[in-house]
């Protein structure tokens, strides 16, 4: 590469492409020996200069004529009752445009249809430090902030619960919800129990049953963008929002519902999103904020949270109390898993019906288990409330899974890579609790760690201080249905043709960092033959892309690659049955390749791509097409609660990490992680490795240091949030973060587009347990509570050596244990899927 | 985005145009070097000042001068943490300040960032470095705006920990410290500057600015400076140490000096070294022996949102792996 | 309001802005260049990084008085006319920049680097992006883009 004229190559394939034959003249992609010219091929992303040159306008990088800023007055208290809001004093502050309160929109709403318990803002109650109460617009910043000291709100206090253990202890109110019916516990959002075989003959059964207990901290996503929204009313009922989302689709739907518009005078725009993680992927108070306020005063409005308002909106990881006993014959083939579960699910249920059912049911792969029941919990706690984080709701139970393994593995005398070969389900089958399995190069993974990281010569053989360790996982490719039921297509595409050449692509995808759009503009050059930079990508505004349910779950590339496929073919097939005429062949013979319409067995004839849809435009009219992707429905079982966590995919995932830890001191060093992952068929490999090096560190970030943490009413402040900054919730640094060595692993699903699967969050999950178990190996300490931090590191090994390092005082509970009995039956918790929830896939 | 609240900005350039402008504006001005540490405090309304004086205008604090006063080395106030830590006379006599300015935050802070104003750095605490809306929700504490310690529980002093990673070594190696004010300068020990109250651990004044630091070398002097976080980089200390060591020609220490900081409100000076130390050699024995000491002196209060056992255990881990660095 | 000149990207700048602004807030409000990010609002992040005479600061917590008369170069400025600056270039071949927040902090940081480094090594490259969170990318793929550029500035 060189020079000042590569940036007039901007169709051309990357670097490492023009080595391995994708690269031509021209910056077009011909044909390689796998027969793809553009796919698995390591080219640019359509977004990538922009983001390298500052030209890419996020939310905040937008400034609207006569734009208002607004603030959002948030709760001191845990737990209150609202008495009584006087915001007329801020009203009358010069510079002062509009003040709303809860009441302005006393609407419920929440992702889940099922469990709509969140106002925009709060009308009576406010449920955690850091609630919603009212939210100003004003001419500048400084005013809307200055004129938050001017709404007077009396609370009245009510007893808060920090815990979940708490919150399902009590027996009167007030709860932190109202119970659905009277004498339930309003502290409890879902109780899942789902049995699969006879867990109680296999645990009977086998030679040796492994019981823990484990403790995942919160964790929070933590994207480099605050959350951003601007607010636009044109005065004739039309709003628009332009919000930093990862579900603009969702959000066009509960802003219409809430705010009692017709959904089609609602446009959503969604700008380039400075990361998500989850983290964006339900309504917000300040995108219903920014609505009301611009339409209150008729100017646009904008609210830009704030990195402390961003740790109190959340989302985030939830805590997970959890207790496994796995039962396992002699030569480690699984015999029965028992699970159950207490989660801690902050103030509010979001994603929480979801998360209850992916704890149990995301477990049910790589490993065959003959039998399998897990009992999980969630309940509400006066905390910001807790929703999807990267590997939403199954990164805690592998944690837990993947380290009992390693103690099975220890305890049977089985290398741990072994134990999981053992245990392998395979392809073409079906989970315990009836998913369909396609295709699985978990095998190939699992060889390809042991392989690279030298695991034979290392495990159990390296000095005292260093070891490796090693963990499996699978994750889905999108659910298989939407969140709020119907059977129309989870995604859609529209492409359109101009007689220049150039090809627009309208894709309701969100792209937020992890390469939608360039995906789809990657499948256009592979079935048209034009240049990368014949194609437009616009995407994720709702009056003019088709809808895509939005960025989350690892749907993308599997559901809209699907879709713009078939667009794409559907308008290749008008190309060549036009240019075929021409050249009187059958259409099959006519190849569109390298900016080229080429004539099969005979490249010689050839013309420019332009004018062969010229030909096919003459014929046909305008060219466009649409494209659209749903899943298959006989994909899982039929008892209640099937559908959750299905997916007509799965990725599947092994790490082998390798750790020195300072035993004086308890610090962990992580020197490498070696990440191999199968996403079926990578389309570009650059990113493809991108989404698991990022992966994997941020699963390496949850072990080793990141922590949500409350202080208690003993530390000053029940529910007050430890450290929301960035510098007290420590992500890791370049400084930290280990090598990442990234193997792709490529089984060619038989239903993904070209064969692939997903990628952005399965390579998380085996992070944490492989640390963990590479831990032990290094100086024999079972980790078994989050996070890995010196501390506890440190703690775990006194107790291994005697407590000699803390003398006279009395050693510390490790975590809270799960309570033995009190929990698990009654308290109003309704047990199972109630009506309705079959049908919901989130 | 969080934001700074209206101030007026003056920018002086010399020394006495600066005392003179915080003299007259009162206990309504502040002095501000890199603002790296200002900065993120006046974003959280610790400090709302109506008058900043820069004193980054301010030539006359710069340079660092190693052949003027025979035996010694001065530093200018204003020099930056970078400059300090990359500076070849520094590396060369003083490793063990050039480690420690180099561990200060991030390479941003370190550019900007200077000596002086680490040396002045506001001391830290769980409960008072957050924004105005997370101490109102908490009901402010002793250090600002409240009445309760909610580190101590009972106490009437402020324990906020003196967090600034220079200045255990500066009090190790004896460094001096001129404070220039509106009636001439004067100098300061190190070891006297900082006073044992994490509302204001320092003794200068209000109207003094911190001009330069002079720090004597001795030829064959040893120091090292061994820093405790949790990530490589950005945090500050949750432990520090610095050592100096004087050596005789056979190897016989002949001055030993250690200081503890980031516990509480000023960095401790180890006691009882000399005397352990003095004429012998710093052999495995006498370290271990040193850091035990070391770790008897030092009570971690939880005024850092860590694990205070382990950090308490750590004293004597880093002061011995400190001791080996200049053994 | 005070009446500010600027150097930014080679051009002379007047911005009426108030004293407490900071240069951040200068960049993105009072001059448009939007391309500084705000990600954690008091220097914990690196997102607001910009080269002020030479030296990587940031901009979020630097008083815009502070810079006044000074050179700025932020990442609208790295490019030499339609010349990209080859980290740019690689940024973009090597998949450096995900969701791109970080990445003009990250951009300014590695171009000061470069032009006291010519061929800085992986642990050189790790200490200069110290102050520069990255959340999408494990920095792998940066650290692989700094050091294609460097190669690519040595030819």
């Amino acid at each position: 590469m060189s020079g000042p004229d590569d940036s007039g190559r901007r169709g051309q394939p990357a670097g490492r492409g023009e080595s391995s034959g994708g690269g031509g003249p021209g910056g077009r992609a011909r044909p390689g020996s796998d027969g793809f010219s553009a796919i698995g091929r390591p080219m640019r992303k359509v977004d990538g200069l922009d983001k390298a040159t500052g030209r890419a306008r996020y939310t905040d990088d937008i400034r609207l004529p006569g734009m208002l800023h607004g603030k959002i007055l948030r709760s001191p208290h845990p737990h209150a009752r609202i008495v009584a809001i006087d915001t007329s004093p801020a009203e009358r502050m010069k510079g002062v445009h509009a003040v709303v309160t809860g009441r302005d929109m006393p609407v419920t709403y929440g992702i889940i249809p099922w469990t709509p318990d969140e106002y925009p803002l709060c009308l009576d109650r406010v449920r955690y430090i850091g609630d919603g109460v009212a939210a100003v617009a004003a001419v500048d910043e400084d005013t809307a902030t200055a004129a938050l000291e001017h709404i007077k709100v009396a609370y009245e206090e009510l007893p808060a619960y920090l815990t979940p253990h708490e919150a399902i202890a009590a027996s009167v109110g007030p709860y932190i919800h109202e119970p659905r019916k009277e004498g339930q516990n309003g502290n409890i959002t879902k109780v899942v129990k789902l049995a699969f075989g006879d867990v109680e003959d296999g645990l009977e059964g086998a030679d040796i049953v492994v019981e823990g207990d484990y403790f995942f901290q919160g964790t929070t996503h933590t994207p480099i963008e605050p959350h951003c929204a601007i607010g636009m009313a044109d005065g004739a009922g039309k709003v628009t929002v332009w919000s930093a989302t990862q579900v603009p689709h969702y959000l066009h739907r509960e802003l219409a519902r809430v705010l009692g518009l017709d959904p089609a005078k609602v446009r959503v725009i969604q700008p380039p999103v400075g990361g998500a993680f989850g983290g964006k992927s339900e309504p917000f108070d300040l995108e219903f904020c920014v609505a009301k306020l611009a339409m209150k005063t008729g100017r646009p409005v904008k609210i830009l949270y704030t990195r402390e308002e961003v740790f109190y909106s959340h989302r985030g990881r939830h805590p997970f109390h959890m207790r496994y006993r796995t039962g396992v014959r002699r030569d480690g083939r699984l015999t029965a898993v028992d699970a159950q579960i207490v989660m801690d699910g902050g103030a509010y249920a979001s994603f929480g019906l979801v998360t209850t059912y992916y704890s149990g049911q995301l477990l049910t792969a790589p490993y065959k288990m003959p039998a399998y029941r897990f009992h999980s919990t969630r309940a509400y706690t006066n905390k910001p409330a807790c929703g999807p984080k990267r590997g939403h709701g199954s990164v805690q139970p592998r944690f837990a899974f993947e380290v009992q393994l390693d103690r099975i593995a220890e305890a049977l005398s089985i290398d741990p890579i072994e134990l999981r070969r053992r245990n392998f389900i395979g392809s073409g089958t079906r989970t315990v609790n009836d998913f369909r399995v396609t295709s699985n190069g978990f095998l190939e993974c699992l060889d390809a760690v042991e392989r690279s990281s030298d695991w034979k010569a290392k495990f159990g053989n390296l000095p005292f201080g260093r070891g490796v360790g090693v963990a499996g996982s699978t994750y889905i490719s999108g659910t298989n249905y939407p969140i709020y039921p119907n059977d129309m297509p989870q995604s859609g595409i529209q492409l359109q043709v101009d007689r220049s050449g150039r090809v627009s692509v309208f894709s309701g995808a969100s792209e937020i960092g992890q390469g939608a759009d360039s995906m789809v503009a990657y499948i256009v050059v592979e079935e048209l033959g034009v240049p990368l930079d014949h194609v437009r990508v616009f995407a994720g505004d709702t009056d003019f892309t088709p809808v895509d349910l939005g960025a989350y779950s690892s749907r993308v590339t599997f559901m809209l690659g699907n879709a713009c496929i078939q667009a794409a073919r559907r308008i290749k097939r008008q190309v060549q049955e036009a240019v075929a005429r021409v050249w009187r062949v059958k259409p099959g013979e006519v190849l569109l390749a390298g900016g080229l319409a080429l004539r099969a067995g005979d490249t010689g004839v050839c013309m420019p791509i332009r004018e062969a849809f010229n030909l096919a435009e003459a014929k046909f009219g305008t060219l466009g097409a649409t494209g659209s992707y749903n899943t298959p429905k006989d994909i899982h079982g039929e008892y209640r609660g099937a559908t959750i966590g299905s997916s007509p995919a799965y990725s599947f995932t092994a790490h082998v990490a390798e750790v020195e830890v300072d035993p004086e001191t308890g610090f962990v060093e992580v020197k490498k992680i070696w990440i191999a992952h199968d996403c079926g068929r990578a389309l570009n490999p650059v990113l493809v490795e991108g989404q698991m090096e990022g992966s994997a560190y941020m699963g390496f970030a949850e072990a080793l240091m990141e922590e949500q943490i409350f202080k208690t009413a003993d530390q000053g402040r029940a529910g007050l949030h430890n450290a929301p900054s960035l510098l007290d919730y420590r992500i890791p640094t370049s400084l930290d973060t280990p090598a990442l060595e990234s193997l792709i692993i490529e089984s060619v699903d038989p239903e993904g587009p070209y064969g692939a699967k997903e990628a952005g969050e399965g390579p998380l999950h085996p992070s944490i347990p492989a640390i963990a178990n590479a831990i032990y190996d290094a100086v024999g300490v079972r980790m078994d509570a989050l996070p890995f931090s010196p501390p506890r590191v440190w703690r775990a090994l006194q107790r291994v050596n005697g407590s000699g390092a803390c003398p006279g005082r009395a050693p510390q509970p490790r975590f809270e244990k799960m309570p033995a009995a009190p929990w698990r039956e009654a308290h109003g918790g309704r047990v199972g899927p109630g009506r309705g929830e079959g049908r919901n896939g989130a | 985005m969080l934001r700074l609240h209206p101030f007026r900005y003056h920018r002086p350039t010399t020394v006495e145009e600066a005392t003179s402008l915080l003299d007259e504006l009162g206990p309504d001005a502040l002095p501000m070097a890199g603002g790296t540490d200002l900065m993120p405090n006046m974003k959280h309304r610790l400090f709302t000042p109506e008058h900043v004086v820069a004193l980054n205008g301010i030539e006359a604090m710069r340079g660092v001068d190693g052949g003027g006063k025979a035996g010694s080395l001065r530093i200018g106030a204003l020099e930056t943490l970078h400059s300090v830590s990359v500076h070849p006379a520094v590396r060369r006599h003083l490793p063990g300040l050039a480690q420690a300015a180099g561990s200060v935050a991030g390479p941003q802070h370190r550019n900007v960032g200077t000596l002086g104003g680490n040396i002045c750095l506001d001391t830290r605490c769980t409960y008072y470095n957050q924004t105005e809306f997370w101490r109102r929700a908490l009901g402010y504490c002793l250090k600002k705006d409240g009445t309760v310690c909610h580190v101590t529980k009972v106490g009437r002093k402020c324990v906020a920990a003196h967090s600034a990673d220079t200045p255990p070594s500066l009090m190790a190696l004896g460094a001096k410290f001129t404070l220039a004010g509106p009636r001439g300068t004067r100098e300061i020990d190190a070891a006297n500057f900082f006073v044992a109250d994490g509302v204001l651990n320092t003794r200068r004044a209000r109207n003094e600015i911190l001009t330069e630091v002079t720090i004597p070398v001795f030829a064959g002097r040893r120091s090292a400076y061994r820093k405790l976080r949790q990530r490589n980089a950005i945090d500050f200390p949750l432990l520090s140490v610095a050592v100096v060591a004087d050596f005789q020609e056979d190897g016989i220490v002949a001055s030993l000096k250690g200081v503890v900081s980031a516990l509480g409100a000023r960095p401790r000076m180890l006691t009882g070294w000399e005397e352990m130390a003095a004429g012998h050699r710093l052999d495995p024995g006498l370290v271990q022996a040193l850091a035990e000491r070391a770790g008897a002196q030092c009570r971690p209060l939880d005024n850092m949102i860590v694990d205070p056992q382990w950090r308490r255990a750590m004293v004597p881990v880093y002061v011995r792996r400190a001791l080996e660095g200049v053994a | 309001m005070e009446v500010v000149r600027l150097r930014v990207n080679g051009d002379e700048r007047v911005c009426g802005v108030p004293a407490h602004y900071t240069l951040l807030e200068t960049l993105r409000y009072g001059l448009g260049l939007t391309g500084s990010k705000q990600g954690c609002d008091k220097g914990d992040c690196g997102a607001c990084t910009v080269i002020l005479d030479d030296r990587a600061v940031l901009a979020c917590i630097t008083p815009v008085l502070e810079a006044e008369g000074r050179k700025v170069r932020t990442v609208e400025g790295l490019a030499n006319g339609t010349e990209l600056h080859p980290i740019q270039d690689e940024f973009d071949l090597n998949g450096a920049a995900q969701c791109g927040f970080c990445t003009p902090g990250i951009l300014c940081s590695s171009v000061v680097l470069l032009e006291r480094n010519s061929s800085p090594s992986r642990e050189e490259i790790r200490a200069a992006l110290a102050g520069n969170l990255c959340r999408c990318t494990g920095y792998a793929k940066i650290y692989d883009a700094v050091e294609a550029a460097a190669t690519r500035m040595r030819r």
